[in-house]
């Protein structure tokens, strides 16, 4: 059996010799437990690299769109134009058709009911149609990948006209994920550079590690559940002010300040008062998110196409003061900074954030749930029992 | 459960967390090895002797028994909450017939926490507000949606009845009478908390995301319904119905037995004894059944019992909860289909009760995915 220390700066969280039992610090938040043995994806705190399925993220951006990285994540394949690279692209595509029956559910939801619990129960409803009482609710026999992240995307779609009053049509079957929903979110034809920046962001969210959702997920999946069910379970790990609603913050923070004055100014009241800014700081990082690196020079890019220069100013004000007092304290930029700004410019409302952030994550999610359900255990930690000793129940205190 | 405040230098453990210990907790305690459950320190053989299911959800979630003003006011609190909004209801006109009855009441859970009071309030004091809510919404969506089953309206709530009674005529659309209420009463009390189970983890991890307590029972409804978890009372009743008589019975186990099959309601990781829960449901299973001329199915359970147990006792492999609880809601009518809801309705109180216990110092739960692929 090993013994590791991994909670040590300069563990690798990579050994293809791994097998359990394993003996590891357990802290807070069960931080150094190892949850899975998995191929999917690695992230090495070190020196901040990412790899999906043993490529280097900063390579995949160059070249591979999201459909390529969630082929590659769930399939282990790179993708080429295979048959069944095609047929894979195809169907993601055509999951985005929703049921009549869903499309009423949610366009009957009051439209100033938050996204996440929009979506949420349009994933419900449409498990309600995908899978009958007869079927065989195992999970992983019905545990289409692909199917998931498509409907992740057309009921976000739906979600958004619903919200803005606007009428709802299925994606054209040719178009691509973030083709489609920057159709919707937008109301014309996007241009495409701004496709190709929302299908970056789709690929840098695709996966991280263990979050919250990806291992809800896993746990649900652990159990063999019906796949809608565990989606919907994933989807309620979204929701915290710890993790999916960290986007939202960042966009109403920044975008609450009107020159880079005020920001400095409120950058560093809010440090003082110990209050957080959101879009800063990150568990495994202590030094710069590499996925805001890449952002950082697209977000210049995308302010100028769009007349923000304004926010651009602000926002990178922000940055350089909260570097100065924030870095101290170990304290970085993080993933959802500039990639909550970008969601912004593209025209995307604050709390639909969590929903696109979810779209990309499906990615990595699907692909680890059928890694660990393929061979992997119920999930059934302890705890130790700390409260009262056994006592009788003394009936005059009852009734 | 509460979070370790410290980091512990070393823990060994395997695969699905097996043996790893999360944290602590004040709520349950569960002896594997002498087969014993205690909630809040008293005894599942004493609770099912002395307590109602409302007396038994404070006592999870507050962690002493009511005193009567208490009680008064928490029942009244649970029947307050009766009225499920109407949208969520009305959801059920537009999913279809054939949908598995947990799947229309999950989305109908999902509607109605888009109308929640308050939804966004995630204070510590808001989420204390919310488990009377989640009991009375959930035992009333539950309810809708067995109905929808067979294609019939839900019932309106009534103010008069306990939770479990309750439960019963929203289901059944009637009031069974004394004996068959507790026997179902009983059911919920034993499977109202179990420690650190798969589903309680799950809805922990959502918890320690901020989200809300909806969100967390959600998530636990989710492992739930899973074939090797709550949907196992579904398929070991499946198993024990069809025979005709005793002999068909031992002569299914014994094959199986031979050919090493697993068997649903049967063995369980904590638990390597006798499980608790199923002796104390049992008589009440027996005697329900025997009242409703179902004698056979009752004579069959013992007959698989006995060749399960015999063979694989040394093994650690013995009846669990989920074997018997199935007997006992085919005797009062419900299908089998709704047989994990009952389980469900019970159980959200422990993850509840976890939730409270682990959010005021708990941090965000994440471990970590050792890669093992290529470098």
């Amino acid at each position: 059996m090993s013994n590791i220390n991994t909670l040590s700066r300069d563990y690798s969280w990579c050994d293809p010799q791994f097998s359990y039992p394993v003996s590891t610090p357990v802290g807070p938040g069960l931080s150094g437990v190892i949850a899975s043995a998995s191929k999917v994806g690695r992230v090495d705190s070190n020196n901040g690299t990412i790899w999906y399925r043993g490529i280097k993220l900063s390579e995949l951006v160059k070249q591979y769109s999201f459909e390529d990285v969630a082929y590659l994540l769930i399939t282990g394949r790179t993708p080429s134009e295979s048959e069944q690279y095609l047929d894979f692209r195809n169907s993601l595509y055509a999951s985005r058709n929703i049921p009549e029956g869903v499309i009423r559910i949610v366009e009957n939801l009051d439209p100033r009911i938050h996204p996440t619990r929009m979506l949420r129960t349009g994933v419900s409803a449409m498990g309600c149609f995908e899978l009958s009482r007869t079927d065989d609710l195992a999970g992983t026999k019905n545990w289409k990948e692909y199917r998931f992240i498509g409907q992740l995307a057309g009921i976000t779609e739906l979600v958004s006209c619903h919200r803005m009053g606007r009428k709802y049509e299925t994606s054209h079957s040719n178009s691509s994920i973030a083709e489609g929903l920057l159709t919707k979110i937008q109301e014309r034809v996007p241009l495409d550079e701004d496709i190709t920046l929302l299908n970056l962001l789709l690929v840098l969210y695709a996966d991280h590690g263990l979050d919250a959702p990806t291992f809800t997920s896993m746990i649900v999946g652990s159990c063999h559940a019906d796949p809608y069910y565990n989606i919907v379970a994933a989807l309620s790990a979204l929701r915290g002010p710890l993790l999916g609603q960290a986007g939202e913050i960042v966009v109403e923070q920044v975008c609450a300040l009107k020159s880079a004055k005020e920001a400095r100014n409120w950058v560093s009241s809010t440090v003082k008062s110990g209050e957080r800014i959101a879009g800063f700081g990150h568990r495994m990082y202590d030094f710069p998110d590499p996925r805001a690196e890449i952002l950082r020079e697209e977000f210049g890019k995308c302010c100028d196409r769009h007349n923000k220069q304004v926010l651009y100013e602000i926002a990178q004000t922000v940055e350089r003061e909260a570097e100065l007092l924030l870095n101290p304290k170990g304290i970085y930029i993080n993933v959802n900074f500039y990639g909550a700004l970008i969601f912004h410019i593209l025209g995307a409302e604050a709390d639909l954030i969590p929903c696109l952030f979810m779209i990309g994550r499906m990615a990595g999610l699907v692909a680890r749930v059928k890694e660990y359900v393929n061979g992997g255990r119920l999930f059934r930690p302890l705890s130790t029992y700390t409260g009262v000793p056994p006592r009788k129940i003394e009936m005059q205190e009852v009734r | 459960m509460k979070d370790h405040s410290e980091i512990q230098p070393n823990q060994t453990y395997t695969l699905g967390l097996e043996h790893l210990v999360a944290g602590t907790t004040e709520i349950c305690k569960i002896d594997g090895t002498l087969g014993k459950l205690w909630y809040r320190g008293y005894s599942i053989e004493d609770i099912v002797d002395n307590l109602s299911f409302e007396e038994v959800a404070w006592l999870i979630l507050d962690g002493e028994l009511p005193r009567p003003p208490e009680l008064s006011r928490w029942r009244d609190e649970i029947s307050s909450w009766r009225n499920a909004p109407s949208e969520a209801i009305a959801v059920l006109h537009n999913l279809p017939d054939s949908a598995h009855p947990l799947a229309l009441f999950r989305t109908t859970m999902t509607v109605a926490s888009c109308y929640m009071p308050t939804p966004e309030d995630l204070s510590k004091e808001a989420q204390w507000r919310r488990p009377a809510r989640i009991l009375s919404w959930a035992s009333m969506l539950a309810a809708a949606s067995i109905r929808h089953l067979k294609k019939l309206p839900p019932l309106p709530p009534r103010q008069d009845l306990s939770f479990a009674e309750h439960f019963l005529w929203q289901s059944l659309g009637a009031v069974p009478d004394a004996e068959d209420v507790r026997a179902f009463e009983v059911s919920l009390l034993v499977q109202a908390e179990h420690e650190l189970h798969a589903a309680a983890f799950a809805s922990l991890v959502v918890a320690s995301t901020g989200a809300d307590l909806g969100g967390a029972v959600l998530a636990g409804m989710g492992a739930l319904s899973g074939k090797l978890h709550g949907g196992a009372n579904q398929e070991a009743f499946q198993n024990i119905t069809e025979f005709k008589e005793v002999r068909e019975a031992e002569n299914w186990a014994n094959e199986r037995l031979v050919k090493k099959y697993r068997f649903p309601g049967f063995g369980h990781r904590v638990y390597k004894t006798h499980d608790p829960r199923a002796k104390v449901l049992e008589p009440f299973a027996e005697s329900i059944l025997k009242r409703h001329g179902l004698a056979r199915i009752w004579d069959n359970y013992c007959a698989v019992k006995n060749c399960v147990e015999k063979q694989l006792g040394d093994k650690g492999i013995f009846a669990n909860v989920d074997a018997v609880t199935g007997m006992i809601y085919h005797a009062l009518g419900l299908p089998i289909e709704a047989f994990p809801i009952p389980f469900c309705l019970a159980i959200s109180t422990g993850w509840m009760a976890h939730a409270l216990e682990y959010i005021p110092d708990g941090k965000l739960i994440e471990p970590g995915a050792i890669y093992v692929g290529n470098r």
